[in-house]
């Protein structure tokens, strides 16, 4: 090209500047990123696009739709697997993982009431206990676990929870509720 | 020299000397402040793979990070921009600096101020604005010290011997101008103590004001000065001319009237009206091509010399700085679009795209810069060579570890948030799962900051040598120039070069522009039309337009207490690592519940969604635990969750509240406009009888007794209240342990 390198006669403290021409690449990228922001403009910024809460809303419909139903473990099966020790330890590691920083690792309670004794504050059955896992006590500070562990680790830990009842571990906090003999 | 623009050849010749003295204060400063900031940020590169090494309370991560990005960004790069501006303008200009009296405020108001920071913000004072953190006494201080910069600045334009300025002349310009604007109105606040004050914008609107401002740092203080920087520095180490003149005017005007748009894309499915992210997104896409442009000018003005890169350290510098700001101006676009922030924003992807940026063009550019000032200034060689070739390699090796190693913990943690298993329920629903997945990369990244901060050392040693080498006196080189005329003389708009003879290729052709060039008041009105124009158009729809903040019967105010546990919340700057804001994403309200909405924070001054998770979110954290388990969480976090890298905050339980203090707080809020209704005047008793209550809670369930009057009880209160409000709309949540009261 002849228009290369034209040096313009000015000079800064000794720097000079050429007349060169904008690269054409570079325009085109100008112009093309320009093209899209109005396309994109007309599709979402003025409401035509679905806009951000309706696109959450319809991922969440969706999700919804396609999930499989909830397997929720009948008192039947939960006490079914009230005497498999696999189950058991299963359990038993799910509740140090997650229970015993409240719960204490032997159950015996420190934030959380004691787990060892046969006093029971939102009941003792196995189901009464699967519900409390799942769905938590806000109000006394126990979350609902139902979303952070798997429905068969909520069992597991249930009918572990179960089985620490009449372990007596030293230093056990006094127990609070409704005595269940 | 004494080259005549404009002046007839009878003219007088005026003959003066620059003022490099100053020049060479902000080089000490620079390399100084450039190995402080950078071995903080070393410090807190380790707290995150190694929690034991916080400090509390003055050195813990939340403290530490704010002045660790305000050392690397105003102090390392701010004195690196005032030395090349003061080095270079003179020299453009042909003038001395307009006084030697503000040359010297300039220096020392910079430097108290950087001290003053150093100074508050481990002790916990601090606006919660990223990269605004300095409290009302320091922002006056800084606002005083830039108008003197810009007196002193715009004087020299004045009273020039240059009659046209040149590129770097006009980033300058820009980058002053908007940074005063940007600072003045980002922290527009009322004081509620000598080191403690409440943002005048709430929620959505202190959101915007702080990533326009934020944004914006990063445009104006970080990229058009350095702009700047490159352009006089890149022709003068190249020994070339600059690429393309016409390129130069284009990708100015562009930059500066695009950039400013961009803030909102910090805060995509936030709160924020979804117009105003779509229109940040938006202008930072079509800001890739005028980012380029600097990028594209400064690597072909090395057309030709691409040989003497081989053995010059310094051009080694400057090539990597201008690929790494190519790099890091191409990220931005893609991160700003929708879909891909879904997946980066909160994680270290942001991270790795800052250091990207700052490491290389910042870093590599400020390195090169005083490589080549460093002979001129001191009158001798560099004193070594082979050192300032180390550095580069070392440095380099430091950079490439550090943000492949902080990528990848960005995208890994960031998938695994968005996992879902088969079952359609979070993969990874325990958060400290993500996060200990990242340790390694953690120590990785440790490792290549540490690289480049021992680049920094040598960089320094190479610097203090070369200084001990300086002759005796300095020389005074004698300048001569002849002054403007006071009338234009008419000259060729485009000289050596034909001009199109139609108007229209004239203005295609752009040499109108020259015109402008030699009216420098008139280029400086100019520039803050652009920016002001620019500014106003997402500014005024934000605060204008009811709709956009729709409001929520069931929000209230926080009570007195609750609003002091939020300042505890500040002091600590655990906003640092978690945000208050769910995004309106599956994976996010199945984490965290339902997505945030903007009437949840109008009394929020200032706003605390953050940028970062390196926690959970809490914006739904009230109810949720209780009282005894934040109190047992806070004093020891590994002992609830061996996995966790927060700090332990022990002080929190034995520091008393200051009761009397909350009444000042809450008046200070009334001001603002936040109603608290009768419970204007008695705000102390309310705060004691809040506290009480959780202090009996907590002695009940097992805690100690005699807690109901330290600070911890005050930030449960406030915890315990995070969303609560919005629940309590729909149903009655009980919360616990008298947490959640009304004012």
């Amino acid at each position: 090209m002849s228009e290369r390198d034209r040096l313009i006669d000015h000079n800064y403290d000794g720097i000079q500047e050429y007349d060169n021409p904008l690269p054409r690449w570079w325009v085109i990228l100008f112009w093309a990123t320009i093209v899209f922001s109005v396309l994109y403009w007309f599709n979402l910024g003025v409401g035509i696009g679905p806009g951000r809460i309706a696109q959450y809303e319809a991922e969440v419909a969706a999700a919804r739709a396609s999930a499989p139903p909830p397997d929720v473990s009948s008192p039947d099966e939960l006490a079914a697997m009230a005497t498999n020790t696999q189950v058991l330890e299963a359990g038993k590691q799910v509740f140090v993982t997650n229970c015993a920083s409240c719960h204490k690792p032997d159950g015996g309670g420190l934030i959380g009431p004691n787990l060892t004794d046969n006093a029971w504050i939102h009941g003792g059955t196995l189901a009464e206990i699967h519900k409390t896992v799942t769905e938590g006590v806000l109000a006394k500070g126990m979350p609902p676990w139902g979303k952070l562990l798997k429905p068969d680790q909520i069992d597991a830990v249930t009918v572990y929870v179960a089985s620490l009842k009449g372990t007596n571990p030293p230093g056990a906090k006094a127990a609070e509720g409704t005595v269940v003999p | 020299m004494g080259e005549a623009h404009g002046a007839s050849a009878s003219t007088r010749l005026d003959t003066f000397q620059y003022d490099d003295d100053v020049v060479r204060k902000f080089l000490f400063a620079t390399v100084l402040w450039g190995a402080v900031g950078m071995l903080v940020g070393v410090l807190i590169a380790i707290q995150m793979a190694y929690p034991a090494l916080n400090f509390a309370p003055y050195l813990t991560f939340g403290r530490l990070r704010p002045l660790h990005t305000n050392a690397v960004i105003f102090a390392f790069a701010g004195n690196a921009i005032f030395c090349g501006i003061y080095y270079s303008t003179q020299r453009l200009l042909k003038a001395r600096m307009f006084s030697d009296g503000l040359s010297k405020a300039h220096f020392w108001g910079w430097q108290l101020i950087i001290v003053a920071a150093a100074l508050t913000l481990p002790l916990g004072f601090t606006q919660a604005k990223e990269y605004a953190e300095l409290e009302w006494p320091i922002d006056i201080m800084i606002a005083v010290v830039w108008v003197i910069f810009a007196i002193n600045f715009i004087g020299t334009m004045v009273k020039r011997r240059e009659r046209h300025i040149y590129v770097a002349v006009w980033f300058y310009v820009a980058s002053i101008i908007t940074v005063a604007i940007l600072h003045i109105f980002n922290n527009l606040s009322i004081p509620a103590g000598a080191f403690k004050s409440y943002s005048i914008y709430a929620g959505v609107q202190d959101a915007f004001m702080q990533w326009w401002y934020g944004h914006n740092a990063v445009a104006f203080f970080l990229t058009t000065p350095f702009l700047g920087l490159m352009y006089y520095f890149m022709p003068k180490a190249a020994e070339g001319p600059v690429f393309s003149y016409k390129l130069s005017i284009l990708h100015f005007w562009t930059l500066v009237f695009m950039y400013i748009w961009a803030g909102p894309h910090h805060l995509h499915y936030t709160s924020l009206p979804e117009w105003a992210s779509t229109v940040g997104m938006l202008f930072s896409v079509m800001l890739w091509a005028p980012s380029w442009g600097g990028m594209i000018n400064g690597l072909l003005t090395l057309r030709g010399g691409w040989h003497k890169v081989v053995d010059d350290p310094i051009l080694k510098f400057m090539v990597i700085a201008l690929t790494g700001y190519g790099m890091s101006t191409f990220e931005g676009p893609m991160l700003s679009i929708k879909s891909v922030n879904a997946l980066s924003h909160y994680t270290d992807w942001t991270i790795a795209h800052a250091h990207s940026g700052a490491l290389t063009w910042n870093g590599f550019l400020t390195f090169a810069m005083i490589y080549w000032l460093a002979p001129r200034l001191f009158q001798t060689q560099l004193y070594s060579k082979k050192a300032a070739e180390w550095h580069f390699w070392i440095a380099t090796v430091g950079v490439l570890l550090y943000i492949v190693s902080i990528y990848s913990a960005g995208v890994t943690q960031g998938l695994m948030w968005r996992a879902f298993d088969e079952t359609g329920r979070l993969q990874y629903p325990d958060f400290v799962e993500t996060v200990a997945r990242l340790i390694p990369m953690y120590w990785t990244r440790v490792i290549g900051g540490t690289l480049y901060l021992v680049g920094a050392l040598i960089f320094a040693w190479n610097i203090v040598m070369t200084w001990r080498r300086r002759p005796a006196a300095y020389a005074v080189h004698e300048v001569q120039a002849a002054p403007l005329s006071p009338t234009y003389v008419p000259e060729p708009m485009r000289p050596g070069v034909d001009v199109p003879a139609t108007a229209w290729g004239r203005f295609v052709n752009m040499t109108f522009h020259r015109t402008w060039e030699r009216m420098p008041i008139l280029f400086t009105v100019l520039t803050t039309v652009a920016v002001i124009v620019a500014s106003l158009f997402e500014i005024l729809p934000t605060f204008l337009i009811k709709s956009n903040v729709p409001t929520i019967a069931s929000v209230k105010p926080y009570t007195p207490l609750e609003l002091a546990g939020r300042d505890l919340y500040i002091r600590e700057g655990c906003f640092n690592c978690h945000s208050q804001m769910v995004r309106p994403l599956r994976f996010e309200t199945e984490r965290y519940g339902e997505y945030s909405k903007p009437g949840e924070s109008v009394y929020d001054h200032p706003f605390l969604w953050g940028s970062r998770r390196i926690g959970p979110d809490l914006a739904r954290e009230g109810g949720l635990k209780s009282n005894l388990w934040h109190l047992r969480h806070f004093e020891n976090p590994r002992e609830i969750n061996a996995r966790s890298i927060m700090p332990a905050y022990p002080h929190l339980s034995t520091n008393d509240v200051d009761f009397a203090g909350i009444q000042r707080r809450v008046d200070v809020m009334v001001m603002l406009g936040v109603p608290y209704g009768e419970g204007v005047n008695n705000a102390p008793e309310q705060a004691r009888a809040q506290a009480q209550a959780i202090g009996q809670d907590l002695a009940s369930t097992g805690g100690r007794t005699g807690l109901e009057s330290k600070e911890v009880v005050a930030l449960i209160a406030y915890l315990q209240r995070l969303g609560v409000d919005i629940r309590a709309g729909s149903a009655k949540v009980a919360s616990a342990g008298g947490a959640g009261g009304q004012p």
